[in-house]
């Protein structure tokens, strides 16, 4: 049987190089390269899951170093997510092919869509964590490249450096699980000749490893590798950076938060469910709480941003924790594994609407010059007819109205998080779950129709959205395709949980709590137009309010981050190193300078005359002779 | 051993044995009579230097199939033949075939009497690696000396009569003290065969006999401080023949002292380790240092021949030093293996390097003269770059690989301070290999062309590049090495 799943990530590789190099003499082939690329790999994806699907999970690995191996591990969970990445990054490929044609570097672009997507790819059907931590590093420096892509603007640079520190302290973290787990686990004999680090049998022995290894080591274990998950898919408190990276090209935004980065930490907390299971009970406790305390986190902070991409970066964070959160909740023994399938469930709907959104923004912003602004913009819905529906498509997904496909997966989420509270005795603890996330649900709300109706109603406020036009028709097929999945990919609900988990329950909660999550989207639709749907937030003054000026800035932890830890520790620390080093260096050239004189007084001996040679032999033997003697005394 | 015992034993161990252990020898010695007659009919010097490499060609093989197998012991003990000395002698031939062709642009006037003395010197060398008797190893050794100081003068330039007077000069002081240290050998130990010594009869005398043999075979190897003579005569002689001097009769001495001092000095390894530490220490800073302020291209690779030797001279203090504290015979076997791969990475290394001057057509070279060598022939500058990492030994070269067992070698024999020092002045010759480097490439040629890139000149130093990578790859044969390594003692 040939094993199309390498080739899953080795033609976008391979498009990457084509792309570029095509690109530097024929600019517009390169988009097109890449698309292809991309393309094939959602073929060699969809031949796989027929592989799969006859014959049962796949895994091919070959020796690497020491005990790792490299090679691919293909089952449902990462089908789901080849096919999702492989789909969406086509359909943002060919969208970009609008949004950057007329980009002078775009050949650049290209090649390093296409090496993310690459990256992504191959994370996901990796079969090691060292080659999966491999893919994971790629995508963080094609996210680093992607975000500074217009370098020239300062914002972008330093945003980019901004991401790429803020994940790395994630990845340290990740590699330092990594480094735990291989030392617990080097020359256990429950191995069986598997690699320490192989994802199969990591997932398929983790009571045996916990065993091993300890459950509260595991459990150790499990938080460095949700630490990891969090700089990738940026929970609190390494979410700092994905608001800034907003300074990239639209479409990259829509690649991070759909398809090509963020997904990564979820997917990882998700392929090692069974390691976290099996360890001490902290581990998915810490995850569900994490998750939801973030997505009500962005909830709060989106609704006070005015800029239109970091509104639906904020939405991502949030969205990006219900998805942790859920799967958290398998934590829980009636739960279990179920909970990874509602998470992925809710993820791959997410990349959908978000991915749609993303690209709508981008219509909007090509037409308003980049201007991002939300209060500047207004009444664009006549204007842009068909750009400003899909975006409406786009957000009652968002905002989980019935029946969009995130309807049933957010509310799917919320009831299990109702049943983690009942079945779990009623503790304060598991009841947060169920508060943040239902609170978020109401938060949800709340920002996109702000955002929406701030963009979508009204009166243009500035000349710019007077003279917005739409697209060009068919560059926006893609959106097509993704708004129709978005509202229709509910259908498929419990065939997805499904094929993630064989006859996965449908969580349920009484009717008064079922209620709840309505109740909010009425209230919320309800009071967003009334503030935002007309012109009345003008005569809103939040500015003096002190828990506005807390939210404004973000609730102060990038002041935190930058202006005490950077500034006030780091900087200094810096300072006195380099004042060593530079003192060092100085003695480096005393001792490099010395010797070259005594290099220079030794050539003065070889003078090239013979009788003077025996003067040297002489005198250098007996003092050979008298050192030794001395040495034989010692 | 009277004439009379002699004739016995080599009816004993069989007449035919011999001739089918000497074959080799007798090959390359009729070789080198047939071109010295041929040298009256005035035959083209290419001829002459084809039926040269052929024959030292053919005799590789040859050693290989007579001489490996169980060791054969001949005269009493006065020659064995075992694997350990095969693969010296196969290292040395190697050596001599290594300049058979780039000396072949220089030597215009009598090349007849050039390579039928290359011959007769690769005959004494195959002797000299397997001899175990003070005077058959002197004897041999002479042989090559005597060849050695006519392959010096060769050349155009007078500066070459020069070098081969001082080479000559000092070359019969070391070999006076070599004579004396064998009759004060003899009068210690009532022998002169080195293996299997067992009463010393006055201890004074084996001492005198050790320092007076350390400044002979020292003077050959250009330890410090009898390495004056080398600094002129690698510096004067003709390229190629410097690539000899430094390659060839430097590893023979090498083995030489291996094995006068390691075999024949047993009962007193002591003063030996105490005797080379100091040695090997100094050998290895003096040349180093010294070359950092050099100017002159050619010194510079003196200089770093100086150092090199310095560094082969510790296979000998580890293997003493292991040997008194009773480290056991594995680290004995893996540093003397360490010597002999170093050895054999060390004949293209050094060789290559000096090969690499015949690009330059000045007779005295100055570092400013290769500058812009990468514009004018990126292969042969790629090529130098190499051979020069793999003497600082930089990895994925040789060089590096040698270093690298040579260095296990010392930290397993417990030497971790001698470690230390070897790895610093490994460090500080980085220095004087970079500048050369940097002058091949970010430097723009002379105004005055000083180049003469031909085919002849550029193809051995492109060939001893790709050798020494090569070699990097071939450290599997290192076990191999190993399991020979125990021949050493006979």
């Amino acid at each position: 049987m040939f094993i199309y799943a390498w080739l899953i990530f080795i033609s976008p590789l391979v498009g990457f190089v084509l792309s570029y190099l095509v690109g530097i003499k024929y600019r517009n082939w390169s988009g097109i390269i890449a698309s292809t690329s991309i393309g094939l790999s959602l073929l060699f994806s969809y031949l796989t899951y027929l592989q799969v699907n006859a014959v049962g999970p796949i895994h091919e690995s070959v020796h690497w170093f020491y005990s790792i191996n490299y090679g691919i591990y293909v089952d449902h969970l990462s089908l789901v997510m080849v096919l999702m990445v492989s789909f969406v990054g086509l359909m943002i490929h060919l969208y970009a092919m609008h949004y950057m044609g007329k980009d002078p570097n775009r050949h650049v672009y290209f090649a390093e869509t296409a090496l993310f997507t690459a990256g992504m790819l191959g994370l996901v059907i990796s079969s090691n964590l060292v080659f999966f931590f491999l893919f994971w590093e790629l995508v963080g420096l094609c996210s680093y490249l992607l975000i500074g892509f217009w370098f020239f603007k300062p914002n972008a640079a330093s945003a980019a450096k901004k991401a790429f520190i803020v994940t790395r302290v994630g990845d340290l973290l990740f590699l330092a699980g990594m480094a735990l787990l291989y030392t617990h686990l080097v020359g256990f004999n429950g191995l069986n000749g598997a690699s320490p680090l192989s994802i199969p049998y990591l997932i398929d022995n983790a009571g045996l490893v916990a065993a091993h290894v300890g459950k509260t080591t595991l459990g150790i274990v499990s938080v460095l590798f949700l630490a990891g998950a969090a700089g990738k898919s940026s929970q609190f408190p390494l979410h700092v950076w994905i608001p800034d990276a907003m300074e990239g090209p639209t479409t990259v935004s829509a690649l991070i938060h759909a398809a090509t980065m963020v997904t990564a930490g979820i997917y990882m907390v998700a392929r090692l469910f069974q390691v976290f299971q099996a360890s001490a009970p902290f581990a998915l406790e810490s995850v569900a709480i994490l998750g939801a305390f973030t997505a009500i986190f962005a909830g709060i902070l989106g609704l006070v941003v005015n800029d239109l991409k970091r509104i639906l970066a904020y939405s991502t964070i949030s969205q990006l924790g219900y998805m942790l959160a859920a799967i958290g909740l398998g934590g829980f023994l009636t739960i279990g594994y179920s909970g990874v399938a509602y998470g992925m469930y809710h993820l791959v709907v997410h990349a959908m609407f978000k991915a749609l959104l993303f690209m709508t923004a981008g219509s909007l912003l090509l037409a308003m010059m980049e201007l991002r602004d939300v209060r500047r913009m207004g009444g664009l819905w006549k204007r842009m007819p068909v750009t400003v529906t899909l975006m409406f498509i786009g957000a009652i997904t968002l905002a989980a109205i019935p029946p969009t496909a995130a309807y049933f997966s957010k509310d799917a989420i919320i009831d299990a998080a109702w049943t983690y509270f009942t079945g779990s005795g009623f503790g304060f603890i598991s009841f947060l779950p169920w508060l943040f996330l239902v609170t978020g649900a109401l938060l949800t709300v709340l920002y996109t129709f702000r955002m929406f109706f701030l963009v979508a109603l009204g009166k243009p406020r500035s000349k710019l959205a007077e003279e917005a036009k739409d697209p060009p028709l068919h560059v926006q097929i893609p959106l097509f395709f993704l708004a129709a999945f978005s509202l229709g990919f509910g259908i498929w609900q419990s065939h997805f949980y499904d094929y993630i988990m064989p006859s996965t329950p449908i969580p349920s909660a009484p009717i008064y709590i079922e209620a709840i999550p309505w109740a909010f989207i009425v209230i919320g639709v309800a009071v967003s137009y009334y503030l935002y749907g007309t012109e009345r937030w003008k005569h809103f003054h939040f500015a003096g309010n002190p828990l506005y000026r807390v939210v404004k800035n973000k609730f102060y932890i990038d002041y935190l981050f930058t202006n005490i830890i950077a500034e006030r520790i780091i900087l200094p620390l810096s300072a006195a190193f380099s004042t060593f080093e530079s003192h060092y260096n100085t003695s480096v050239d005393v001792v490099g300078r010395d010797t070259m004189k005594l290099g220079t007084f030794m050539r003065r001996i070889q003078d090239g005359i013979i009788r003077n040679y025996f003067v040297v032999l002489i005198s250098g033997i007996s003092i050979i002779f008298i050192l030794m003697e001395i040495l034989r005394l010692i | 051993m009277n004439p009379y015992a002699f004739a016995t034993s080599a009816l004993t161990s069989g007449l035919v044995s011999v001739l089918e252990h000497y074959s080799s020898v007798f090959l390359l010695g009729i070789v080198g009579f047939i071109i010295l007659a041929l040298g009256i009919f005035r035959i083209n010097k290419k001829i002459t230097a084809g039926i040269t490499f052929a024959a030292m060609a053919i005799s590789l093989p040859l050693l290989y199939f007579t001489t490996t197998g169980p060791a054969v012991s001949m005269f009493g003990g006065t020659i064995i033949f075992n694997n350990f000395g095969t693969y010296f002698a196969m290292v040395m031939v190697i050596s001599s075939m290594f300049i058979v062709f780039p000396a072949l642009q220089k030597i215009n006037l009598k090349s007849e009497v050039f390579y039928a003395l290359l011959l007769f010197i690769t005959v004494g060398m195959i002797i000299a690696a397997f001899s175990y008797n003070i005077i058959t190893i002197f004897i041999a050794f002479e042989s090559v000396s005597i060849g050695t100081y006519v392959l010096a003068s060769f050349g155009k330039d007078r500066r070459t009569l020069e070098a081969s007077i001082k080479y000559f000069f000092t070359g019969t002081v070391g070999t006076a003290f070599i004579i004396f240290g064998a009759s004060f050998f003899f009068m210690a130990t009532s022998t002169f065969n080195l293996v299997g010594i067992t009463h010393v009869n006055s201890s004074q005398a084996f001492l005198i006999a050790m320092a007076f043999l350390i400044i002979g075979f020292g003077f050959k190897m250009a330890l410090f401080p009898l390495h004056q003579w080398a600094l002129d005569t690698y510096d004067g002689t003709e390229n190629s023949v410097s690539a000899f001097l430094s390659s060839g009769t430097k590893i023979l001495a090498f083995l030489i002292i291996l094995r006068v001092f390691l075999v024949g000095f047993s009962s007193d390894l002591q003063s030996v380790y105490y005797f080379f530490v100091i040695i090997a220490i100094l050998t290895m800073t003096y040349g180093n240092i010294a070359a950092l302020s050099q100017t002159n291209l050619k010194r510079i690779l003196g200089y770093s021949s100086i150092a090199q030797a310095g560094y082969l001279i510790l296979v000998v203090v580890i293997v003493a030093y292991s040997s008194t504290s009773g480290l056991g015979t594995s680290v004995i076997d893996f540093a003397i293996a360490a010597g002999m791969f170093y050895s054999l990475v060390y004949i293209f290394m050094k060789g290559g390097a000096f090969i690499t001057m015949n690009v330059i057509s000045k007779e005295k070279i100055e570092l400013s003269d290769i500058s812009g060598l990468a514009k004018r022939s990126p292969a042969t500058a790629v090529s130098f770059a190499i051979i020069l990492l793999a003497l600082a030994g930089i990895p994925l070269t040789g060089g590096f690989m040698a270093k690298y067992y040579l260095f296990i070698a010392l930290i397993s024999g417990q030497l971790w301070w001698l470690a230390i020092i070897a790895i610093l002045n490994s460090a500080i010759s980085v220095f004087y290999y970079l500048r050369i480097i940097q002058q091949m490439f970010w430097k723009e040629p002379l105004e005055e062309e000083t180049f003469n890139l031909t085919t002849w000149t550029k193809s051995p130093v492109i060939i001893s590049a790709i050798i020494v990578v090569a070699l990097g790859l071939l450290y599997a044969m290192f076990p191999v090495l190993i399991s020979t390594a125990g021949g050493l003692f006979g």
